[in-house]
């Protein structure tokens, strides 16, 4: 039996009759992740299986020579292939070996010898814009040079204006910092098909590249990723990584694992760019924006980096932007939880509260001012409120605090998304006549919760509990699903979910008004039971109704399956969102302690609000490590990365995480959005705003260290002829 | 297997030579000898090279004794994820350096990372790993079961780590204050940012702490 689904109602149940969508679920999938049992790419075990790496480049940039034959001389170093001998960035992969076990790999990695046969390599901006600078990206070292709007006329607006704002944002390169490695198996010993475990946000996608890369057929080669450890926009295909360990297991005809170690993922793992925004931004006395110049540079490595443009969200009446890449030979950067948008919130945020410090006016109400959305203005209202800014003391300058003082200190930024659904994912029900039921689809669970969601769909439209359902995914012999990537997998998946299983319950109650001789249209299922109308005793159907499980023993043999696919009207698109931080400077040491976040979030349908709640908290949590920790540091002299580890690229531990109060702000009757992205935006913004409210010490650059805080304030004493 | 058969050319003799002339090897080569002459394998080394070749020693893990092959160098983390058969992978590998908190073990009760352990020199000891902690084998131990409440857990890949870490804080002390959990948790990264959500499991737990209105649980 199988569902058609033309004239199926699949929508979203009324607000008043959710069981299950939108309050909090515990995670489906948390027992195994907590006792243990979970099974990642990098817990795959399989007989006879190979431990590989993949071999970094020495030198930032140049020729080597690849000698694999001492680490192939060592007894169970099983074999190697070289990937390149041009380099292009530091730690670029330009061979990978297998061995017995990750000890033997390891005497293997050492042996290898990669010699430097010619260099030329440019790591630091200044190195890279230098005269005599070798080339290190494919289009010279600035490429992708364009300029919006017309610079003369913002020019003449600036001058025009009643208070002038200038200042030059930096954010370095920063990491994804995923805590599973990137990491694939490969099960493949020679043959017609093969399976790939692959630590991946494209299930489905990458099975198509891991065929190619085998030379399969796409339907003979399986992909898996059952649980995976973290992508945040670094793991969408199959990678270096994947594609080393399907050559390798060509080469040996044995499975093969290759995972990175911490220092390769530093290295050429991607990464978030870095930025550099000079701006100028004027307004008039009333605090409206009228003029914005701005020079916006991206650092991606050798790639293109991320950049949304300025102006970022506020309206500004007249603006000119040029915006260029600047190119270093580290690696490409990937897109990293809304790619270049905390970078874009970061220098317009500062840029805004600059002016309502230069005009004198409570910086909350020029951004209303300059934000044309009623939901803003609520939002920011609603945020105030949470973070006690109507009691603050400082609301319209910031506090000067005595040499040595701890000052407190209130900031604030908005953020907007699509994350809008669209056409790709499909899912399928199914409900076995033992009363088993499950959903399936080739998507992944990044830590957001998708199977819970499924689960909690398909419970409410059949009237079970969430752990009646099984859920299956991360296998791309599944129905297909999308990439999780913009925010986009619970607006694509969960539609396709919810309209299978109304086509599962449509076909379930017509069997079964069939077999019972009932009309269809009466019958309901609810509580695990199928009932008749309360006051009708149907014939087959005494009043109590039927158990599910005696219900599904009258479905045939076969059982019931319906497939699902997106569903336009069930998704919406387009969220905004406000955050406020409160932070403590310590004038003495420069030490900045967040004390507490404040968010309101606008989600459309919420599908598991404890899900939502977390990956918005995680979102902030990661924003705040961002903003007060980390940075990848080179060494441009030597030609070194200096913050290959942990023990050098710090990120945020629970003693650094403040209380976040999370609100969803709902608007009713809206379908599912995704906020994985957006509540990421805000944060380095509301902190750096936090901390010049706090002392009058504005911070250009992240992280937001004792030593920059320092500067600041020294700065801003000697304007203000020293307090 | 007999140590000549592991790499070529050296007797025992010579890598007992060999070894007492390294002296970074030193430690390792005395303990590895330990090993062997307590006739559970042999081992041997270059002149100066590393020490080579496996050993099978017995571990202890969650209350079984285990037979595992290693060379004196594994750590107790590969020992449980790479060499053991069948593997335990609940404890996780992500920095390898013993700044992550993903591989933490409990070593006679004491957490541990993992990483940092060399598998010879758990020997003797009582090794728990988070799938130790389901406790005879029936659902989660409160600390599990407090972290499920409050979602403290996202893609999972720290949970392992966290999870033993609150466990042994809240053993030596259930009335943990907040600085001990902070102190207890500082060695644990989490990349999902499930730190407000374990902090409001562990304040639940701890009778001493405030409670919480994070992470769910309402
Ligand atoms: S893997 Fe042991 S501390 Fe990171
Ligand atoms: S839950 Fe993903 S790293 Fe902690």
């Amino acid at each position: 039996m199988t569902g058609s689904g033309a004239d199926v109602d699949h929508s979203w149940p009324a607000v008043f009759e959710r069981r299950l969508i939108g309050k909090r679920v515990p995670r489906v999938d948390g027992p195994a992740k907590l006792t243990g049992k979970a099974v990642y790419t990098q817990d795959v075990r399989l007989p006879r299986m190979a431990w590989g790496r993949l071999v970094p480049a020495p030198v930032a940039g140049g020729k080597v020579r690849v000698d694999l034959a001492p680490a192939l001389a060592i007894e169970g170093v099983l074999g190697g292939i070289v990937l390149g001998e041009t380099v292009r960035y530091l730690g670029q992969p330009v061979a990978a070996l297998a061995a017995e076990n990750s000890d033997l790999l390891e005497d293997g990695l050492a042996a290898v010898v990669v010699e430097v046969v010619e260099e030329g390599w440019a790591l630091t901006r200044e190195q890279s814009l230098a005269p005599d600078a070798p080339r290190v990206g494919r289009r010279g070292n600035r490429s992708g040079e364009r300029t919006r709007g017309d610079g003369a006329a913002a020019r003449r607006a600036l001058a025009e204006c009643a208070a002038t704002i200038e200042g030059t944002w930096q954010m370095p390169i920063q990491h994804h910092l995923c805590l599973e490695t990137h990491s694939a198996v490969v099960d493949y010993s020679g043959g017609e098909s093969a399976t790939v475990y692959l630590s991946t946000q494209g299930t489905y996608g990458s099975s198509f590249e891991a065929a190619e890369e085998l030379g399969l057929k796409a339907a003979e080669v399986r992909l898996v990723c059952e649980h995976m450890g973290g992508g945040f926009g670094s793991k969408f295909d199959l990678g270096i990584e994947g594609l080393a360990a399907c050559r390798l297991a060509k080469q040996l005809k044995r499975p093969v694992r290759v995972a990175n170690s911490r220092r390769d993922e530093f290295l050429f793992a991607g990464n978030r760019s870095g930025s550099r925004q000079q701006i100028r931004l004027g307004a008039n006395k009333g605090g409206h924006l009228r003029a914005l110049v701005a020079e916006v540079e991206r650092f991606g490595g050798i790639g293109r980096g991320s950049h949304p443009g300025l102006p970022y969200i506020y309206e500004v009446r007249e603006s000119a932007v040029t915006s260029s890449s600047v190119h270093t030979s580290t690696d490409s950067s990937r897109a990293m939880r809304a790619p270049g948008h905390p970078q874009a919130s970061f220098a317009m945020e500062g840029a805004v509260d600059l002016v309502a410090i230069e005009l004198g006016l409570d910086p909350l109400l020029l951004r209303k001012r300059n934000l044309e959305s009623e939901v803003y203005h609520r939002q920011l209202d609603r945020v105030a409120e949470l973070i006690g800014w109507e009691q603050h003391a400082h609301r319209t300058s910031p506090a000067s605090p005595a040499a040595g003082e701890r000052s407190s200190g209130i900031g604030f930024a908005v953020s907007t998304w699509g994350g809008g659904g669209r056409p790709g994912a499909r899912a399928e029900v199914r409900i076995e006549r033992d009363g088993t039921v499950s959903v399936a689809s080739a998507s992944q669970d990044l830590g957001t919760g998708t199977r819970t969601h499924m689960a909690v769909v398909v419970a409410e439209a059949l009237g079970l509990r969430v752990e009646d359902v099984s859920v299956h995914i991360g296998d791309s012999r599944l129905p297909r699903s999308v990439t999780s990537g913009g925010s986009v997998t619970s607006a694509c998946l969960a539609p396709a979910v919810q309209d299978a299983a109304s086509q599962a319950r449509a076909e379930f109650l017509k069997h079964l008004g069939r077999v019972l001789d009932a009309p269809v249209g009466l019958l309901r299922l609810e509580d695990r039971r199928l009932l008749g109308p309360a006051d009708w005793e149907l014939p087959q159907l005494p009043a109590a109704g039927l158990d599910w499980g005696q219900a599904c023993a009258l479905l045939g043999s076969t059982g019931l399956s319906a497939q699902g696919e997106f569903q336009r009207e069930l998704a919406s698109s387009g969220v905004h969102g406000a955050q406020a931080a409160r932070v403590e400077v310590d004038t003495g040491t420069g030490r900045v302690a967040i004390k507490e976040f404040a968010c309101v979030q606008d989600c459309g349908l919420v599908l598991n609000r404890l899900a939502v709640e977390s990956q918005i908290r995680g979102a902030i949590v990661q924003a705040l490590s961002h903003g007060m920790l980390e940075e990848r540091v080179v060494d441009g002299g030597l030609g070194l990365v200096l913050s290959a580890d942990l023990m050098n690229y710090k990120a945020a531990v629970c003693a650094q995480v403040p209380e976040i109060h999370v609100e969803l702000d709902q608007d009713q009757g809206r379908g599912v959005v995704g906020v994985g992205e957006p509540p990421v935006i805000p944060g380095v913004a509301a902190i750096a705003n936090a901390i010049h409210n706090a002392c009058g010490a504005r911070l250009f650059e992240t992280p937001f260290t004792p030593d920059r805080v320092l500067r600041a304030l020294s700065a801003a004493t000697g304007k203000d002829g020293g307090r | 297997m007999a140590a000549d058969e592991l790499t070529p050319g050296i007797s025992r003799r010579n890598f007992l030579k060999g070894a007492g002339g390294a002296a970074a090897v030193t430690g390792l080569a005395n303990r590895a000898v330990e090993a062997s002459e307590a006739g559970e394998a042999s081992v041997a080394s270059g002149a100066d090279g590393p020490l080579r070749g496996t050993l099978e020693i017995v571990l202890r893990i969650n209350g079984h004794e285990r037979p595992v092959q290693v060379e004196p160098r594994t750590t107790l983390l590969r020992a449980l994820r790479e060499r053991l058969d069948p593997a335990l992978t609940g404890t996780k590998e992500v920095c390898n350096g013993g700044s992550c908190g993903a591989c933490t073990v409990l070593l006679d009760g004491e957490v541990a990372c993992a990483c940092s352990v060399l598998a010879i020199d758990a020997r003797g000891r009582e090794i728990t790993t988070v799938e130790g902690l389901v406790e005879k084998g029936e659902g989660l131990s409160p600390v599990q079961a407090a972290l499920l409440e409050h979602d403290g857990v996202m893609c999972g890949f720290c949970t392992p780590g966290f999870t033993i870490s609150l466990g042994a804080l809240l053993d030596a002390r259930p009335d943990a204050p907040e600085a001990a959990i902070t102190e207890a948790l500082a060695g644990n990264l989490c990349r999902c940012g499930t730190q407000p959500a374990v902090l409001a499991a562990a304040r639940e737990l701890s009778s001493g702490g405030a409670k919480s209105d994070q992470g769910g649980g309402r």
